[in-house]
């Protein structure tokens, strides 16, 4: 039995600006947390507000025993998340879900909207890039933003990145999808992507834990991978622009939640799986990454 | 010192403590054994399920309220064929009494599915949803009309022996007509209360947040109207009411079995505190000793005195 139930000492809960906080949490959860999985905090002791509240894993220091989350403070739970002190203690459940898969070789695209960035950042942090050549497109509103949280995180990675901004204030006008469409544009032109797939396989299978989703399918290992995370339009529209490319993706997904743990459906997402049948999937339990190629965006469709 | 007596009768049923999980909270008793041997719990119940699987609702599904959450999951489950083959034998590895939640969209819907579950299995009762706020037709429907609450009973009744528990909506106007109603129909047991109808609309969207519009309301929010309604079933009624709404702690356990609840139901609680039932557990065998009672059965409506 895995105990996923824990309090876990903060380390660290402060402002990086632009309404972002980095929260950092000492505890169980480092020693067999995974990049894309995420934690269920519990951010007060009263009724109300009542839910816990859901941030996936953005860092993970398993010597220290400690991970990183980053979080918007969007609300009454995350409003009163930032009044929490170092040394105090906060109730975890985590890790939990099943998170992304770590590719051993070929190249590696990070697609990140926003705060969608965080998750990303734990797969970055996980992958050899001695091995795998990563790099990373983000976009957000303008260039404060962009700087707020990319100075402590995306930008002093040394990764390879291109931003845009909606506002034009910083790199490309206009929204990441763009930048995506040029790389894989790009990727075309070289004939890469599926092309170059030579039996790479993607290590999913370390420490334990939930495997990545594309692990499971001997034919989606290729070269080129991308990941993403972001609002559900931009998710939609990485997805769209790969499929055209026969790139295979992952997306981390954000849907309101109760009970983290798959036992409410209250999270659920609708999938259409090889075979053609559409099922309904927990964002809790079975994602919250999900094989791009399978969500269906649009349940009116 | 001597253990308190936590058993608790509940028709024929004799359940080792009072502490049930409510149904939909629980999904099929997996989830939690994460946390505690789910076998310390007096039973489960499962997740409702219907004759034919169901896809359930779009998402938003849940939306948080003030000290309680909405749900709109719409009866999302495997199917009766599903459950009895592949859930229940994982069930049964649990060692835990099962209580099964049915719903359904017609009287046969409901005689199938009580026809269906196994006379010897760890399926200890049938709750007979008949109050579920979330689904076009029947659900709720059934839950409102005493005339049809009581015919889904009787109907059930005639199609398994083992104890009917009738899980009552508090959306109408007198529980207690309800309550008297599916006495007549044959029950043997009484649940209450089901989720009460609320919605939330998004002020920066200016639309609906659930994807169902309407939901169904829980949590501590809830507490005393759920109280308010075992009260009066308790006086108006003889039979063994299992009280829930908003229960979290071993302090809201007590008022609902000193209001009449013979076991009670942790539902929304779980997903805050998964260790909450086991907690409440404790809890009742910790107010006993310090108030003097020998066995929590003789806290049950104790109000009323």
């Amino acid at each position: 039995m895995i105990i996923v139930l824990h309090r876990e000492i903060v380390i660290e809960n402060r402002s990086l600006g632009s309404d972002i906080y980095r929260l950092v949490l000492k505890g169980a959860v480092a020693a067999t947390a995974r990049p894309g999985q995420f934690v269920h905090l519990q951010v007060g002791t009263t009724a109300d507000p009542l839910l816990r509240r859901p941030f996936s894993i953005a860092g993970i220091d398993r010597p220290k025993g400690e991970i990183t989350l980053y979080y918007r403070v969007a609300g009454r739970g995350t409003a009163q998340l930032t009044r929490v002190r170092p040394a105090e203690t906060l109730s975890v459940i985590g890790p939990v879900g099943r998170g992304f898969t770590v590719p051993a070789a070929g190249e590696l695209l990070l697609v990140a909207g926003g705060i969608g960035l965080f998750p990303l950042l734990a797969l970055l942090e996980a992958v050899d890039r001695s091995a795998v050549k990563v790099k990373a497109l983000w976009g957000g509103a303008n260039r404060q933003f962009m700087e707020d949280v990319g100075r402590e995180t995306l930008f002093q990675t040394g990764v390879d990145y291109a931003v845009a901004t909606m506002d034009g204030s910083m790199g490309h006008p206009g929204v990441v999808t763009d930048l995506l469409k040029k790389v894989l544009a790009e990727k075309s032109a070289h004939g890469l992507a599926e092309a170059t797939a030579c039996g790479q396989g993607a290590d999913a299978a370390s420490a334990g834990g939930g495997s990545g989703v594309l692990a499971d399918r001997p034919g989606g290992r290729t070269a080129f991978t991308v990941a993403a995370c972001g609002p559900r339009g931009m998710l939609q529209a990485v997805a769209e622009s790969c499929r055209q490319a026969g790139v295979p993706l992952e997306v981390s997904l954000e849907e309101r939640m109760a009970c983290g743990v798959g036992a409410c459906l209250g999270c659920v997402c609708l999938v259409r799986t090889a075979d053609g049948m559409l099922v309904r999937r927990r964002v809790c339990k079975d994602g919250p990454v999900f094989d791009g190629r399978e969500v269906v965006w649009d349940e009116t469709d | 010192m001597k253990p308190i007596d936590l058993t608790t009768q509940l028709a024929g049923l004799t359940l080792k403590n009072p502490v049930i999980t409510a149904s939909g909270t629980y999904g099929f008793g997996e989830e939690y054994a994460a946390f505690y041997d789910p076998s310390r719990l007096g039973a489960i119940t499962v997740k409702g399920i219907t004759p034919l699987p169901r896809r359930g609702n779009p998402p938003p599904r849940v939306v948080e309220t003030p000290a309680g959450m909405l749900n709109a999951v719409g009866l999302e489950n495997p199917g009766l064929e599903e459950f009895l083959t592949t859930c229940l034998p994982r069930l049964e590895k649990l060692k835990t009494p099962v209580i099964v939640n049915i719903s359904g969209f017609s009287l046969d819907d409901y005689a199938l599915m009580a026809a269906a579950m196994p006379e010897d299995s760890c399926i200890v009762a049938v709750e007979v949803n008949i109050s579920c706020p979330n689904i076009k037709q029947g659900g709720l429907a059934f839950g409102t009309d005493p005339r049809s609450a009581e015919e889904v009973l009787r109907v059930t009744r005639k199609h398994t022996k083992l104890p009917l528990i009738a899980k009552l909506t508090p959306n109408v106007t007198d529980i207690v007509t309800l309550a008297k109603a599916v006495a007549n129909g044959g029950a043997d047991i009484i649940s209450l209360i089901n989720t009460l109808l609320g919605m939330r609309i998004d002020i920066k969207t200016r639309k609906p947040i659930l994807g169902n519009i309407m939901g169904g309301l829980s949590g501590p929010a809830v507490l005393p109207v759920a109280v308010r309604m075992v009260y009066q079933v308790y006086k108006a009624v003889r039979l063994p009411i299992i009280g829930m709404g908003g229960i979290s702690t071993w302090q809201d356990a007590i008022e609902f079995m000193l209001a009449g609840a013979s076991a009670v139901s942790v539902g929304t609680a779980n997903f805050v505190n998964p260790l909450a039932p086991v907690e409440i557990i404790d809890g009742l065998a910790g107010y006993c000793r310090q108030a003097g009672f020998t066995a929590v059965r003789e806290i049950v409506g104790l109000a009323h005195q």
